[in-house]
Formats: structure tokens, sequence, C-alpha cells
């Protein structure tokens, strides 16, 4: 039955998901309609809450005990699903349609071998038997690129790293070879460069197996490389649908159109386009406007038009199953250049503030955890030899992955630890060995942090106001507890929060109001240095462009260092000074923006660079696809830490990057690199990413 | 008279009960009525078992209460009247006074008691002590428990060490060893009160002196206020004339705490702040990696600020159901204990000395030891069907 069906693999009409709380109903998804064909992939993208993952859970028809499909049907492969019994689904789960998740070890059992954990799949859906199934097994992990599959078939999840993981994940759900394979943002919780080459399998292996692909995520630029065809959603609904070059060339949603302003293009200048970030707060599902959705945060709203009655989904004449839910999409020039804002003047920086001269940071562990004092430790060089300055309302990006130091760093120069080696100079004043609670009340509140992740990063049981309070009294800011409100609400309107929020608890809050109060309670104390450790990477796109905006205003009217940690190099370009590349801890280059950004670079940024996904047709960029994992810091690669990873090894002579770590070389004022490349190798380089001429 | 009808019983008895029956229709409704306002205790009214528990929890708390005002009792539940041994459930007592209840509504004890006056005085022994003493192990488990999950390390080692001493040792071995005479005129439960007792000022102390050190105005008269009155409070509970621990004089002292329940004290508080102090230090460990330790951290707050404002206020979810738990074995803990005969006194009306007492001729008389039996029960029933709503609220929203 199913060889002969050549319909559409998934056929979502119309479908309606409501979850129902003790308070009311909530509709997560509405109306919603959309067709995978057989080998195609559809990619869903949407901000948190917009419902895209409820529409997989309802593929999978798993919405726990609180949703319900309330109308609409799922058909697969022409079949109903919700007409199914639980034995059907049963039989169709895992087996015709397979799911990978977002986080992979929290889709392995820890308990079981992986060897194991693929075999359980042939063995239950088909009664394979154990011989066919370890050979299926072993075929599917060579498959999935796994070095040495029989050794990895012969471990537990925790034996591997995060991007073998996901592999074996991935392994998983093709061992069945499903047509249907659904991805839940399978690739958030990973490095960009190990992203990049599970997007490039995933790519590859839905082309040999032929398998139709839902493609969850919120980075438009994943679902550019990845996908034939997209579906946008805002807020349960699906605003526009259509092929990637119609949706990314010829958006006809203002939704579509304004989720692509926010997000930093590397291929583009700054000034010439500026982020925008979306006016106004994403709607709570309860608290949906009449009419269309987007309504409220619309530039092109039209009272009377666009807040009355159910705006239906319109096919976009001359384009192929190209539908949008707009009723003016007709009427709008969606060529017409975005408004330029004023140009805002950026400041010049100014003196030195922070100087870090040979910082070295090493840990001791101990090889054996239980007999600590008497086995042998290891070293950890957590940080090597870092130098470099950072100037008065100067931005200095640190871009690196997971494992290369960066966290460290950034805990030293706070004074959660002290260096091991070098120094730290503040106003010329060394303070690498001084730790936080020896360091004076004005060293402290000079040095502040604003962090990653937003639902963290407040106490949740102290009320917004108290937590910056507490951080003016601990500043010893204000003499009396009217001062420090007065000057609590005043953080408040620099942040732009509204006042009211002084006395609300961090959970009535969103991620990027979340933020917002951070980095209020960051600036309490007037600090001149701020670590910004990733401050956008976990908010929503739309939300990002006002954080990091917000931040650049902040820094212009303050004259503050702004110290960026982050791996997503779209925004470092946009918004950085200077930009330094660190890899297992060490610096690998150093320079301004456009030195670091354009040929030559040291490989490691090379390849860095042509990880970022951009949501932009018309830029090209090489492939680099690093082979394996980052080395553990426990255990470094001799010589050059990026030796093991390097494409541009063989034209060294002689070896030498295995036996020695390559000194620092100035390439231009102020670009340096540690490299053995020679200058003409080096000048060789071509850019990584073009933007193709128009 | 002839005695009364099982349907007397009943009716007699829910009669006897009906300032317990005001007080809970009272608090339902007015919680109820306000849930939405009331946070996680009135998000409890969402769940049926939750409200069964909290139900049952509460009306051994009306009665334990309303019992020792005596609005409940018939009789004093130490007085006998001979007549009445063993007397079978609604017997009327013989030749009665003008004014003495003339039935024994669950009938009489060994001893000519009567056995409802006894099951509702137990209940206010039980209420007496079983908060009381959770909370004294709560207060030691905790301010032993976050340093050690903060910290980690060898003062970690240290403490996770004791506590699995602790728990490793005979529950009942330790209580009969701690009411020998010979232990007790060592001084030894006397001293171990002085240790255990001190933790709710240390606590107390700690965690004024960490919010408010800032402003020093403020904090150096709240924190003479607390602890003067708590510090003879604990005076008080610890000093005794006559006994090892001897530092108030006789009249400063404000109440004093018979050794028997001394010895319950701080059996129980011994045998609990272990498994306190080892869930604390968990969910330490488990919320000290967060961002917001760090930026309490990277504004220069100090190790105790941080456990105890940012870290426990953040730790309240699984603490309050473990408290409603551990109520409950503290609970039957202290039933072990007086069924053993140990710290209470022989005559007590608490509900293990009641169950040994009637243990004794269970085989023809059922009821002087069903009773107790049943009440403790429904008590930790109760207790652990609460912690169960609260639980699947808090998890819920």
């Amino acid at each position: 039955m199913a060889d002969t069906y050549d319909g559409p693999i998934l056929e979502i009409d119309r479908l309606s998901i409501s979850f129902f709380t003790r308070l009311r109903e909530i509709p997560a998804v509405m109306d919603f309609s959309v067709a995978v064909q057989p080998g195609e992939a559809v990619g869903l993208v949407g901000e948190s809450g917009c419902g895209k993952s409820t529409v997989a859970l309802g593929v999978m028809q798993d919405l726990g005990k609180n949703g319900r499909i309330v109308g609409g049907s799922i058909k697969f492969k022409g079949r109903d699903l919700g007409a199914m019994s639980a034995d059907e689904l049963r039989q169709i789960r895992g087996s015709e349609i397979a799911m990978i998740y977002q986080e992979p070890m929290a889709s392995l059992n820890p308990a079981m071998k992986i060897g194991r954990q693929l075999m359980e799949v042939p063995m239950i859906h088909r009664g394979s038997s154990e011989k066919e199934a370890y050979d299926r097994a072993l075929q599917v992990v060579t498959d999935v690129k796994l070095p040495d599959p029989k050794r990895i078939l012969d471990s537990y999840p925790h034996q591997l790293s995060g991007g073998q993981q996901q592999r074996i994940v991935i392994a998983m759900a093709l061992m069945a070879e499903p047509s249907l394979l659904i991805l839940d943002e399978p690739t958030t919780a990973l490095d960009v460069t190990v992203e990049a080459a599970v997007v490039e399998l995933v790519k590859d292996l839905g082309k040999k197996y032929g398998t139709s692909m839902l493609f969850i995520s919120h980075n438009l630029g994943l679902v550019l490389e990845t996908c034939d065809r997209l579906c946008v959603m805002y807020s349960g609904e699906a605003v526009e649908r259509g092929s990637i070059a119609d949706v990314f060339d010829e958006m006809q949603h203002p939704y579509t159109q304004a989720l692509f302003r926010s997000i930093p293009l590397p291929g583009a200048d700054k000034n010439a386009r500026p982020l925008r970030a979306i006016p106004g707060n994403f709607p709570l599902p309860h608290e949906r406007p009449q009419g269309c959705n987007f309504g409220p945060r619309c530039d092109y709203f039209e009272a009377g038009r666009c807040d009355v009655g159910d705006i239906p989904m319109a096919q976009v004449p001359g384009n192929d199953r190209h539908a949008t839910r707009c009723v003016k999409f007709q009427e709008i020039d969606w060529k017409a250049p975005m408004a330029l804002e004023a140009t805002k003047e950026k400041g010049e920086p100014g003196k030195v503030v922070l100087r870090m001269d040979n910082l070295k940071k090493y840990y001791e562990v101990a090889a054996n955890a239980l007999f600590g004092s008497s086995g042998e430790t290891k070293v950890v060089k957590a940080n090597e030899t870092l130098s470099f300055e950072a100037r008065e309302s100067e931005t200095l990006a640190i871009v690196g992955e997971s494992g290369c130091g960066k966290s460290t760093f950034a805990k030293v120069l706070m004074g959660l630890e002290t260096a091991t080696e070098g120094e730290i100079l503040l106003d010329n004043k060394p303070i690498q060995s001084t730790a936080i609670e020896d360091r004076d009340t004005k060293t402290i509140s000079d040095i502040q942090m604003v962090f990653q992740n937003p639902f963290d990063t407040l106490n949740p049981s102290m009320t917004v106001g108290r937590q910056i309070m507490r951080a003016l009294e601990i500043f010893g800011i204000g003499d009396s507890e009217d001062a420090r409100r007065k000057r609590m609400l005043e953080l408040l309107d620099l942040v732009k929060l509204p006042r009211a929020f002084a006395d609300r608890m961090p959970r009535q809050l969103s991620g990027g109001q979340k933020q917002r109060v951070g980095i209020a309670r960051a600036f309490a104390g007037d600090a001149r240095i701020v670590v910004a450790d990733e401050p956008v990477s976990a908010l929503d796109v739309s939300v990002q462009a006002a954080v990091t905006d917000l931040l650049m205003e902040i820094q212009r009217e303050h004259k503050t260092t702004l110290l960026f940690i982050s791996h997503d190099l779209s925004i470092v370009r946009y918004l950085s000074d200077r930009v330094m590349v660190m890899y297992l801890g060490h610096v690998v280059e150093l320079g301004t923006t456009d030195q670091v950004f354009a040929p030559p670079y040291h490989p490691y940024t090379e390849a860095l660079l042509s990880a970022v996904p951009i949501a932009d047709t018309s830029v090209e960029k090489t492939h680099i696809v690093l082979e394996g994992d980052i080395p553990s810091a426990m255990n470094p690669p001799s010589g050059c830490p990026f030796q093991t990873r390097c494409r541009w090894k063989d034209r060294v002579p002689g070896g030498l990057c295995e036996s020695e770590v390559p000194a620092q070389k100035t390439l231009a004022d102020g670009h340096q690199i540690k490299c053995h490349l020679s200058d003409a190798v080096l000048a060789e380089m071509d850019a990584v990413i073009k933007v193709a001429a128009e | 008279m002839d005695p009364l009808s099982w349907g007397e019983i009943i009716a007699r008895v829910m009669a006897q009960l009906t300032p317990v029956w005001i007080a809970l229709v009272l608090l339902f409704v007015v919680s109820i009525l306000f849930k939405r306002r009331l946070g996680l205790y009135g998000k409890l009214f969402d769940s049926m078992i939750g409200m069964i528990g909290f139900a049952l929890v509460m009306f051994w708390v009306f009665t334990g209460l309303f019992g020792a005002m005596g609005l409940i009792v018939t009789h004093d539940s130490l007085a006998q009247i001979a007549s009445m041994k063993n007397k079978v459930p609604g017997t009327a007592i013989l030749g009665v006074e003008e004014g003495i209840y003339p039935y024994y509504l669950l009938g009489g004890d060994n001893l000519g008691r009567d056995v409802f006056s006894r099951m509702v005085d137990g209940a206010w022994v039980v209420m007496q002590i079983a908060p009381l003493a959770t909370v004294f192990a709560f207060m030691v488990g905790i301010t032993l428990g976050l340093p050690a999950g903060y910290y980690g390390g060898r003062l970690d080692t240290g403490l996770s060490f004791l506590a699995n001493l602790i728990l490793a040792f005979p529950v009942i071995l330790l209580f009969y060893l701690l009411v020998t005479p010979e232990i007790i005129a060592t001084g030894i439960p006397n001293y171990m009160a002085t240790f255990l007792f001190i933790f709710p000022l240390v606590f107390a102390a700690v965690l004024l002196n960490s919010r408010y050190h800032t402003r020093p105005s403020l904090r150096t008269p709240l924190l003479i206020g607390v602890l003067g009155v708590l510090g003879w409070l604990y005076l008080s509970l610890v000093s005794e004339v006559g006994s090892k621990v001897h530092i108030l004089p006789g009249f400063a002292d404000l109440f004093d705490v018979p050794s028997g329940i001394l010895v319950v004290f701080v059996s129980v508080v011994f045998v609990n702040s272990p498994t306190v102090f080892r869930i604390v230090r968990g969910l330490t460990m488990d919320i000290k990696t967060r961002d917001y330790v760090a930026a309490a951290a990277t504004r220069g707050e100090g190790p105790w600020y941080i456990m105890l404002w940012e870290i426990l206020p953040n730790a309240r979810g699984p603490l309050i159901v473990d408290f409603c738990l551990r109520i409950g074995y503290t609970t039957i803990l202290l039933g072990t204990l007086g069924f053993f005969g140990l710290g209470l006194p022989p005559e007590s009306p608490d509900w293990g000395t009641t169950i040994n007492d009637g243990r004794r001729l269970l085989r023809i008389y059922l009821h002087p030891a069903l009773v107790p039996a049943f009440s403790l029960l429904s008590l930790v029933l109760g207790l652990n069907l609460l912690a169960d709503g609260l639980r699947e609220e808090s998890l819920r929203d």
C-alpha cells in the first residue's frame, strides 16, 4: 500500500491544536496547513512559542494529556493519523516517521550501549535477527560518518561528544528508513562548526535515502541551507509558505520581512543596513489580537482591514505554491528600501582601560577522582598566553566554540578565579591575582557581566526591582532605600523597561525583558567594562536586535568597554570594533573586524566563517567542513592546537604544525595571527563569503 | 442507662467535634474563594489528593488545638474510673455525677481512662512536638547542607561522612541509649540539645547579617533584637536547674521542658537532620551552577548571602514537600518512642504509648489500641497526600 502511494508524504490540513489548562483553552496552532512531497525538505521557521514544535508533536500524535487536536487533519501517506489506534500509531512511529530532538543526550538511553539501542529499531519494527540488525547498525553508523563504527557501537552515550551523539540520534532515526524525518532544532545545542558538519550530513542523507524532512528551526540561515520549501509561523499560524527562493527573495508577508531585517547579514554593511528590531512583544496565546496576529507590530497595519475577522491564506499569483496570510500583500511595495533611521555616530575608542599581558590560567585536575591527593594530577591549560588591550568605548569580540577558554578568561577577569601567570591591568593596576572578595567595591562595580541564559540570569524568587536595588546596595550607591529605589527606576528607564516592572517577579517577564534587567543590573554601579557572555544567543531573532541595539546605545552613552563573547559571527561583525578568535585556550587571530573577516585568515577563522548559516540567497560561501571534534583541553594535540582539523596543514613543510606551537606574528598593523603558514600561502586564501553581484 | 448504639456513638462523636468541623469548613471556604491569590497554597485546592490530605491534616491540627482548649474532650485523659475498665465504646458511666459527660464514647482502656479523650489529647502531643522538631531538624540540615553543597571539597566529604554515620546507626538503639539513666547522668542528651538547638540561632544570625550588612544602622539593632529573643528562648530551652547544662538562673528560665521531652526532641532532630542535610546539599549543588548565583558572585556578594538568599529560596519547592513528609515520619517516630516507653511519661496520652497500653489485651479488647492506631494512620496518610498534592501542583502551571 505504501509503495504504490504517490501523493504527498505528509499533508496537514487546517490543523488546530489547543492545550487545556485549568484556567482556559490555549490555542497553540490554528488553521495550519502544509504538505511535504516525497523527497522534499520543508522548513518550519518561527520564534519560540509560535507553535512549530507543537505541529511536530501533533504529527507524532504525542501531545500529552493537556493537548488535543481540535480541528483539521494530519494525513500521512493519505491515512489520517488522528483516526488511527494506538497500535497502528506505534507501528508508524519510529519506522515510518522518525523524530530527532534538540538535546542529543536526552534522546539516548544512558544505560544502554549505542549498538544495542540502534539494533532495537529493526528488531522491534521488522523482527530482524540480531545479526541483520547489527549489520544494519554498522552500515548506518558508517553512513553518518562516524570514525571507527565498531568501537562506537560498543560504547555508551556519555563516552561520545555532543556532535557524535547527535549523529547517533540521526543514525537511529535512519535505521528504519523512514519516509518522513522530523528534525526539531537538531543543531541548536551544538557548536557552529559541528552544526555545519551535521547539517551537511542531514542534507546528504536526505538525498541518499530520499527521505522527506520537516525541519524545525528558528534559524533562517540553516533553513536556507537545508530545505527546499519553507513555512514561516507566527503566533500559532502559518503566515507565509513557499519555496525557499520565493520566500527569501520575494517575501510577501510583513512578518517575514521584519524577521529578515532583524538579523545581521555578514555580507552587508552595518551603516547601510542597520538591524531593525520588531517593535512590541510576541502576543501571549490568550491575548491574541482580533484579525491579523501580527497587526499590532506591523508597519503596514491599517485599522479596519487588518483587525477584523480571520485572515485567510492567499495564493501569491505567479509563484508556485506560494501563499501568504496578509490582506494587503498586493499593495505593499516589497522592494522599497527600509527607512533609514539617523545613522548613529560611533564613539571613538579612547584610552586603554584594560590590558592583558601573557595571561595564563591552568587548572590542576586529579587524574583519579576518588583518591584525589595521592594520584598524579593533570594540567588543563584553559588559557594560554592571552595578550590584548581594550580601550574605552570599544567593543572587543571574543569568538570561539565551547571549550575554547572564553568563559575561563571571563572568570579570571571577574576575579572568580585567579590567574596562574601573567597580568591583567585595569587602569595600570594589576588585578590578576586579587580574588573577588579582596577587590574593592570600585573595582568590582567597574567590571560587570551580562549572562547568557535569560531564564537563569535573575533569581526567580526576588522581584526585579529588589534585585537591582541589591546590586546598588552592594556597590554602595545611594544612602537610603528611597535614593536607591529612585536610581533603580532610572536604570529601568535606561534599559527601556516600564517602571511598573520593578514589582514584578522574573517569571512574569519575557526572555528579552529579563535580559534587559540583567543589563540594568550590570550597569548599576556604572560599570566601565562589561563582559557580555553570549547575551543574545538564547533570545529570539526579533528580540536579539533590540537587545543588541540597547547594549550599543548604553555603550555610546557611558563610553563602556564591551567584551562581547559570542560564537555568532554575524552579530560579531555587526557590532564589534575588534575581534579575537580563540581555539583551545590560544588566541589564534586578533585584529580589527575588517581584518579578521577578510583574507588572509587563520585556518580556524576561515572554517568558522564558512560554518555560519547565512539567510541570504545572494551570498555564496566556500564550504569547509571540519573533520572531527574539538580536542579536549585535558589532552591537547601537540604543536599547533588546530593541527588535527586544519585543512592547510600540508602546506607547511617539515611537519612543523605537529611539533611546534606557532608564534604570534603580525600581518598588518594590529592584525595578529598564530599560524605556521608562510605569507605567500596566506596571500592565496580566498574570501569565504562572497556576495553575488546583483 | 443503656449503652449507646453505634449510630448514637457516631452522632455524639461528631457533635463533640463540632468546633473542628466549623473551623475546617471556614478554612476551606476562605481558601477556595481566594485560591488564585494564595500562590502554591492556593494551587493546592486544585488537586483532589492535596485537598483530602490537607483536610486530614487540618482535622487533627484543629482537634489537637481545640482539645487543648478543652472544647472537645469529654473527660480528663488521665482520670481513671474503675468501673469503666476495658468497657466497649458507648458504655454509660454508672452513678454519674452532674456535669460529667455520661458516656465513654469510644470506650475505656485497661485503667478505666476515656479512649476518646486520650485520642484528642494525643493529637495535641503530636502537634506540639512533631512540627517543631521537624523545624529544628530542617534548621540543622539547611545550615550544614548549604555550605557542604556550595563549597564542596573536604567540607562536603567530612559532613557527608558524618551524616552517613548517623544514618547508619540503628535508630531504636540510639533512643534506648539516650534515655538510659547512666547516659543522662553524663549529660550527653543535654549537651546534644545545647549543640543541636543552637542552629536556628546561627541560621537567623547569618541570614540577617548577610542580607543587611551593607546597612549597619538597620542591621545592628535588628540582629540584637532577634538574637536577644531567640537567645533567651534557646537558653530557657536547654538550660535546666539541676541538669548538666545549667546556664540560666532559675528565675530567668522562661519554661522548663521535662527532660523526657527534651530527649525526644534531641533524638528526632538527630535522626532527621542528616536526611535533610543530604537533600539540601543536593539541591545546592544543582542551583549553584545557575547564572544568578554567578551574577551574585561577580558583584561581590559573600558566600552566605548567596547560599541563604540566592540558593535557598529557589530550593523551597522540594523542601516544602519534604517538610510535610518529614512531619509524617516524625509522627511515626513519636509513636515508636511512645510505644517503647521512651522519653514521654508513662501516663502520657500520646498515641504510641496508648497503642502500647492497649496491645496487652488486644485479643480481648480491640478498641483501646485501634483508636490511636487509626488516628496515627490517618494523620500520616494526610501528610503524605498533602505532600503529593503539593509536589504535583508545584510542577504544574
